[in-house]
């Protein structure tokens, strides 16, 4: 394993949307939740901006502007360290020079994890800053409250993720995978659940699709709206977090065993 | 010992057949050349036996099963296309290499050394030449000392000087006793670097054995006269020649060794023919396969 991961390293380390990628995500995350700091009143049920920094709402408030930073940079990043691997023929020469095809899919697997875990890391290091800095009383109940969203945090990364590496070992080629990705995850699958599912069916089985689970782990922290929403069609906006694990496991590993059958048993 | 064991091995595309029952054997210290035209389906021989290409029918063996699985670690290959990581440069895509194959990266300079590259060794691999990348690849393929090499095509696309520079580097490699297996649609470089050589065209082995009872060495040349009938008769009696078919209002006279024009015109002379046309030729790739396929 180790092994597998030194080559991913050696072979992206330098390569320069890896490097932007990752600098962007590390800049971007403490700092776009910084930004709240120049709204001084807030409309209800908010008030003030200090539930951005404080314990719990911290992990929420962090947590949602991580999602669009996983789904854009993590996401494409997985994307792009298995296309390149197909338009520099290295995929091919890998093969050649003694790598089996399961060894090759494994070092794309053990290295989303490795990305995911660093970004949950850094997103928990970031959380706990902000938090401690911020909240006036520290009780540890009240740090450790939502504390669940670290677990889902990294299970939302290996999700956009693993989804980009099946798209990036069905599609080979990186711009349109890019547009694929950005397409179904932005467009497509909503249209599928509110233009389609809603329509012949208005039932909670909406939410059950791959990307919708991705995003309901660590969702849009304003629930009032997702209220109306409950007494207008008699279910919840958002998946538990519970279910959305579930749901992201699922589609995750059967997105994954995809990837892994194409590259074990097609021509490179 | 067996190096290569090819069995019944097919490939399709659809209804076109790449390879279509193909046998073929290779030993150790051979130099095994695959010869035949583009779109003859060595490639994707190259592509079954090296685990890239997935074979409709048939199998293959290396090295008599003794490294199993593992046994690309034992191969060093360049199929078509150097392909490296364009934005690393030169000692960071070997030590990949090296990585993957599980050698020591201690002898890298030496491989850049041997291929002419260690003065760029810190440029990125995309700022090279197409020689230079088909160098590099020469040189990726020799990482871990491998005991066969396998080289598809190695001096395509490349100007007459990178040409020279390729082939003396795999008659230096083939000289230390390696296994070397070639693929090319080119008869002179076969010729010059293969001890063994297999014909392939429409993805069948049409003859395979050693070069020199392969290809035939014949020296062609071309005559012409006005009474040509009485040229033909008068060559069949000369003592060098093994046959003279007369091919578009010409005689194309397969002689067993290198004679001068000025000789076969004096010898004309002597006959008392004179010759409007006399010209020598190489034989093509395709006047072989003609002459193989019709054997």
């Amino acid at each position: 394993m180790l092994h597998l991961l030194q080559l991913e390293w050696k072979k992206f380390n330098s390569h320069t949307a890896f490097r932007l990628f990752i600098l962007f995500y590390l800049l971007l995350l403490p700092s776009t939740l910084l930004v709240g700091l120049r709204f001084d009143e807030l409309p209800p049920p908010l008030y003030s901006n200090d539930v951005f920094f404080m314990f719990p709402t911290v992990w929420e408030y962090l947590g949602y502007i991580g999602n669009w930073l996983c789904f854009f940079f993590f996401g494409f990043l997985s994307i792009i360290i298995v296309t390149n691997e197909y338009s520099y023929k290295t995929l091919r020469q890998n093969i050649i020079t003694g790598m089996s095809r399961k060894s090759f899919f494994l070092g794309k697997l053990y290295f989303i994890l490795a990305i995911s875990l660093a970004a949950t890391l850094y997103y928990a290091l970031c959380g706990f800053l902000i938090g401690y800095l911020n909240t006036e009383a520290i009780y540890w109940h009240k740090v450790m409250q939502n504390a669940d969203y670290i677990p889902r945090y990294f299970l939302m990364c290996m999700g956009y993720m693993s989804f980009g590496l099946f798209l990036g070992f069905m599609i080979r080629r990186t711009g349109l995978a890019l547009f694929v990705y950005l397409t179904y995850v932005m467009f497509l699958e909503l249209i599928l659940r509110w233009g389609v599912h809603m329509q012949i069916i208005a039932h909670r089985s909406m939410h059950f699709y791959p990307m919708n689970a991705v995003e309901d782990l660590v969702s849009v922290p304003f629930l009032e709206m997702a209220d109306e929403f409950i007494s207008k069609y008699g279910f919840s906006i958002y998946l538990q977090p519970g279910e959305a694990a579930i749901t992201v496991l699922v589609y995750s590993s059967l997105f994954l065993y995809l990837a892994y059958r194409r590259v074990a048993y097609s021509d490179l | 010992m067996r190096v290569l064991h090819i069995d019944n091995l097919s490939k399709h595309y659809g209804r076109i057949k790449a390879v279509e029952r193909l046998s073929l054997e290779v030993e150790a210290g051979m130099a095994y050349g695959i010869l035949g035209p583009n779109g003859s389906g060595k490639t994707t021989t190259l592509g079954m036996v090296l685990g890239i290409t997935r074979p409709a029918s048939g199998s293959f063996e290396w090295f008599e099963g003794r490294y199993g699985a593992g046994h690309r670690r034992h191969l060093g290959a360049l199929l078509e296309t150097p392909n490296f990581y364009p934005y690393l440069n030169a000692e960071k895509n070997l030590s990949l290499v090296a990585h993957i194959k599980g050698a020591p990266t201690h002898n890298l300079d030496e491989l850049l050394e041997l291929v002419n590259l260690r003065h760029r060794k810190t440029s990125r691999f995309s700022t090279y030449s197409l020689g230079m990348k088909q160098r590099l690849a020469i040189a990726a393929a020799m990482i871990g000392d491998p005991e066969v090499l396998i080289l598809d095509e190695p001096t395509n696309g490349l100007d007459p000087q990178g040409i020279a520079e390729v082939r003396e580097t795999i008659r230096r490699i083939a000289g230390t006793g390696k296994t070397i297996i070639m693929a090319s649609h080119i008869l002179d470089e076969v010729e010059k670097v293969c001890s063994h050589v297999g014909i392939i065209k429409n993805g069948q082995l049409l003859a395979s054995g050693t070069v020199g009872a392969i290809i035939s060495d014949d020296y062609l040349v071309e005559l012409g006269a006005e009474d040509l009938s009485t040229l033909h008769k008068a060559l069949l009696s000369h003592p060098g020649i093994k046959k003279a078919p007369i091919e578009e209002g010409l005689i194309i006279a397969h002689f067993d060794e290198k004679r001068s024009t000025a000789e076969i015109n004096a010898w004309a002379f002597q006959q008392g023919i004179t010759l409007s046309h006399l010209r020598p030729i190489r034989k093509s790739l395709e006047a072989e396969f003609l002459e193989i396929t019709s054997n």
